[in-house]
């Protein structure tokens, strides 16, 4: 298993062998497909950090289930600007995993 | 490392979020043309109502054809939500030119997202964006063909009635 990026809250990890990721949260890990990887990316994108400073979302908290409602997750300010780089930051990752396989 | 996002995905994930993100337009498109058949309908101007109600389906199928694109190369496309459409017209002049606006708006969406495409060597969304390039074609000119009747004839009394009946033709010189 290796890591693909790690934020100040959360850690990615790709699994070569059994083709799935892992993200390591501070209370449990998660094991994720690539389809529930891509709807975790979408879920983190669509937070909108700018409710919990304009009052919308005065308890500034986001709550997420993830891979078909197995796993279901709250998150305060702090943690969503976090987890929104730890999204990109992976996906960057992956991204530049697949230019070094393209140039191999 | 195994490259696990090329194994599940065909496409580039910055190019799906495009798509999604025209999933929205085409999806507003199809409402839009659809409150502007309604207009027309209470105008009683029923050809150009069925000229719109047509178009709404059209819209509908490009959603669609790029909803299935999506999922089909391992991606997943996001139903979309539609709000702000517009029912407050003036004129069926008025209507047709924003249904050229709205058109040309889609071109530009489309080009950017082929633009997007050869940044990131996504040649497989490309490829698949051919037929919408071909297809605003066809779409912005028979919408300019509709102005042109407004240049052409009148819309005094009888006038805009004789208009109507010429809508359907607008489509004919289409190669479908
Ligand atoms: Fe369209
Ligand atoms: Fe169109």
């Amino acid at each position: 298993m290796k890591v693909l990026h790690q934020s100040q809250f959360f850690t990615s990890y790709q699994c070569d062998k059994q083709r799935c990721f892992f993200i390591e949260f501070p209370h449990k890990t998660i094991q994720l497909g690539f389809c529930q990887f891509l709807a975790f990316r979408q879920q983190v994108k669509e937070i909108d950090l700018d409710s919990h400073f304009n009052g919308q979302n005065p308890h500034g908290l986001e709550m997420l289930m993830l891979c078909n409602r197995q796993h279901f997750f709250v998150f305060n300010t702090l943690e969503c600007i976090d987890l929104k780089e730890f999204i990109t930051g992976s996906f960057a990752m992956l991204e530049l995993n697949s230019l070094l396989t393209n140039s191999v | 490392m195994k490259d696990l996002v090329r194994q599940n995905l065909s496409i580039h994930v910055d190019v799906m979020d495009l798509l999604n993100k025209q999933i929205e337009k085409e999806a507003h498109s199809s409402s839009a043309y659809l409150a502007m058949a309604s207009w027309c309908d209470h105008n009683a101007l029923s050809y150009s109502a069925d000229f719109f109600y047509e178009q709404a389906a059209e819209e509908r199928e490009h959603m669609m054809k790029i909803f299935r694109f999506i999922n089909d190369n391992g991606g997943t496309a996001y139903s979309p939500e539609v709000s702000g459409v517009n029912h407050d017209f003036k004129s069926l002049e008025e209507i047709f030119e924003t249904a050229l606006d709205q058109e040309i708006a889609i071109t530009k969406a489309i080009h950017n997202i082929v633009g997007k495409c050869r940044k990131l060597n996504d040649y497989t969304t490309e490829y698949f964006l051919q037929w919408f390039i071909a297809e605003q074609m066809e779409e912005e000119q028979t919408m300019r063909r509709a102005l042109e009747l407004f240049d052409l004839m009148g819309t005094e009394g009888l006038g805009l009635k004789l208009l109507d009946e010429r809508i359907p033709q607008i489509r004919d010189k289409r190669a479908e």
